[in-house]
């Protein structure tokens, strides 16, 4: 008995996927910018902060990135309300995304920030700029420009992730995809679309992320300083 | 560009189909190889649970065996998650779907359903505190509902606007939502309530009120008449002989009900 190719039944419900979609857009966007905050601040206070500092953030950095996700998830949404904290299934997967992206992130930072070479560190210093202002205005520039690629795809990957937070209960591209390939058994086809779905927010955030690369970094530089 | 892909992956994925025509049969295949392939759930008590020895352990699980050895082969179950029992069976990857599927138009026009071998009754359940007599008692309560089950397929007619529905994987994902708090109550089966409440003894949970009943049966893939015919066969027998009964009240500590015939 061969297999009869519906993508019909897929239009027909493509309000709810765009739906999806949007929400997984929204969700990865605003953990995306709570995550960058974070680790920023991570890798500042990992490179120069006191020493129970830089030994806290160690210990937060490798248990989330020798944790699963998902298990994070979980803990967040399903645990923590034996302790006493409710979260909301957004509130659980967006504080688990930011989290989560921080974690690595934090790494990224603090290897673009330890790519800076020092002697402009020192040259700033000698020039009078305060350590505040030495951090803001040539540490920074140059460390984020540095760190720019591998921040792109931890983003990317971000988005992708964020099909997890199906599992407690988000309705975003992953739960919807679920709930119609379940009610129409028409599972093929519905994943194939999902998956495209996926592919062009991927492949749209990464001509984003690459647009804004060149508009920070690129555009108005002299032709021999280009990365 | 579709169509075209889309004959590539029909071409990839229809070897077993190309056999089926005037080939062998899916019962003579299943008896050549000794091996059936069961889907198997293993949050949804007391279907298909994991006993504490990590074996398998369940009704559906029991009958699934059964159904094995009266056929002289071996077992073989398939892990799924709810959502999972019906397009496991259309892709081929288990033979028959023993997982307590509930006999329902929409899945009959898929699937072919032997004789029901099983009942349910849908409930809402939930903690103590959360007070539910009726239907029109959900209006701004949070119930948590399993994908691809009956009781998604019915509560959400019958909940009132301003009930907030949310969604979880499994029967094991909505159960924990119920227990940590998370939803104000959750539909599933009754037994599955029984089963939560007796093991939550602190939660205090209760069954607020009764959905919907069910007859459920095994679910075979469109075409595998032969199967089908044999399922039935077995069924007729297993009842007769109280086999079915056996399992059924081990297992849920409820009698069987009459059980009619497809």
């Amino acid at each position: 008995m061969t297999y009869v190719f519906q993508f019909g039944i897929v239009w027909d419900h493509w309000p709810r996927l765009l739906g999806g979609a949007w929400l997984t857009l929204q969700m990865s966007g605003a953990a995306l910018a709570i995550g960058l905050v974070l680790s920023v601040l991570l890798a500042f206070g990992r490179r120069d902060g006191p020493r129970w500092v830089r030994l806290l953030i160690g210990g937060y950095v490798e248990v989330i990135r020798n944790t699963p996700f998902l298990v994070q998830l979980f803990i967040l949404y399903f645990s923590l309300p034996g302790l006493g904290l409710r979260l909301d299934a957004a509130e659980a997967a967006l504080i688990g995304m930011a989290l989560n992206f921080a974690g690595y992130g934090c790494e990224i930072v603090r290897s673009g920030m330890d790519a800076v070479p020092q002697g402009q560190v020192e040259a700033a210093r000698a020039l009078g700029l305060s350590p505040m202002r030495c951090f803001r205005l040539v540490v920074i520039p140059q460390a984020v420009r540095i760190a720019w690629p591998a921040l792109a795809s931890q983003a990317v990957l971000l988005m992708l992730g964020s099909s997890l937070i199906s599992a407690i209960s988000v309705e975003e591209l992953t739960a919807v995809t679920n709930s119609l390939q379940s009610t129409t058994f028409r599972a093929f086809e519905f994943y194939f679309v999902a998956t495209a779905m996926y592919l062009a927010m991927a492949l749209a955030l990464r001509l984003l992320l690459d647009a804004l690369h060149w508009l920070l970094f690129v555009r108005g530089r002299p032709a021999e300083r280009r990365e | 560009m579709a169509p075209a892909a889309g004959l590539a992956l029909l071409a990839a994925t229809t070897p077993a189909s190309a056999q089926q025509a005037g080939a062998i049969g899916t019962l003579d295949r299943i008896i050549r190889d000794r091996k059936i392939r069961v889907t198997a759930e293993v949050t949804s008590p007391p279907f298909g649970i994991l006993g504490r020895d990590g074996q398998l352990d369940g009704s559906e699980i029991a009958v699934g065996r059964q159904l094995a050895r009266d056929l002289g082969v071996e077992v073989e179950f398939v892990q799924v998650t709810s959502p999972q029992r019906i397009p496991s069976l259309l892709a081929g990857r288990a033979d028959i779907a023993i997982s307590s599927l509930s006999i329902t138009h929409d899945r009959a026009k898929t699937v072919m359903f032997a004789s029901p071998h099983g009942a349910l009754s849908i409930v809402i359940a939930g903690p103590q505190r959360t007070r539910i007599a009726s239907a029109a008692d959900m209006a701004g309560k949070r119930i948590g509902l399993t994908r691809a089950t009956l009781e998604e397929a019915t509560v959400p007619g019958i909940a009132p606007p301003g009930t907030n529905i949310v969604y979880f994987d499994d029967i094991g994902a909505t159960i924990q939502a119920m227990v940590s708090g998370q939803v104000d109550a959750a539909g599933m089966s009754a037994f599955a309530a029984k089963s939560v409440a007796e093991r939550n003894a602190r939660a205090g949970i209760e069954t607020k009120f009764t959905v919907r009943t069910a007859f459920y049966g095994a679910a075979i893939k469109p075409g595998d008449y032969d199967l089908l015919q044999f399922v039935n066969t077995w069924i007729f027998l297993n009842k007769q002989n109280g086999t079915l009964a056996r399992i059924y009240e081990e297992k849920t500590g409820v009698p069987l009900p009459e059980l009619p015939v497809i």
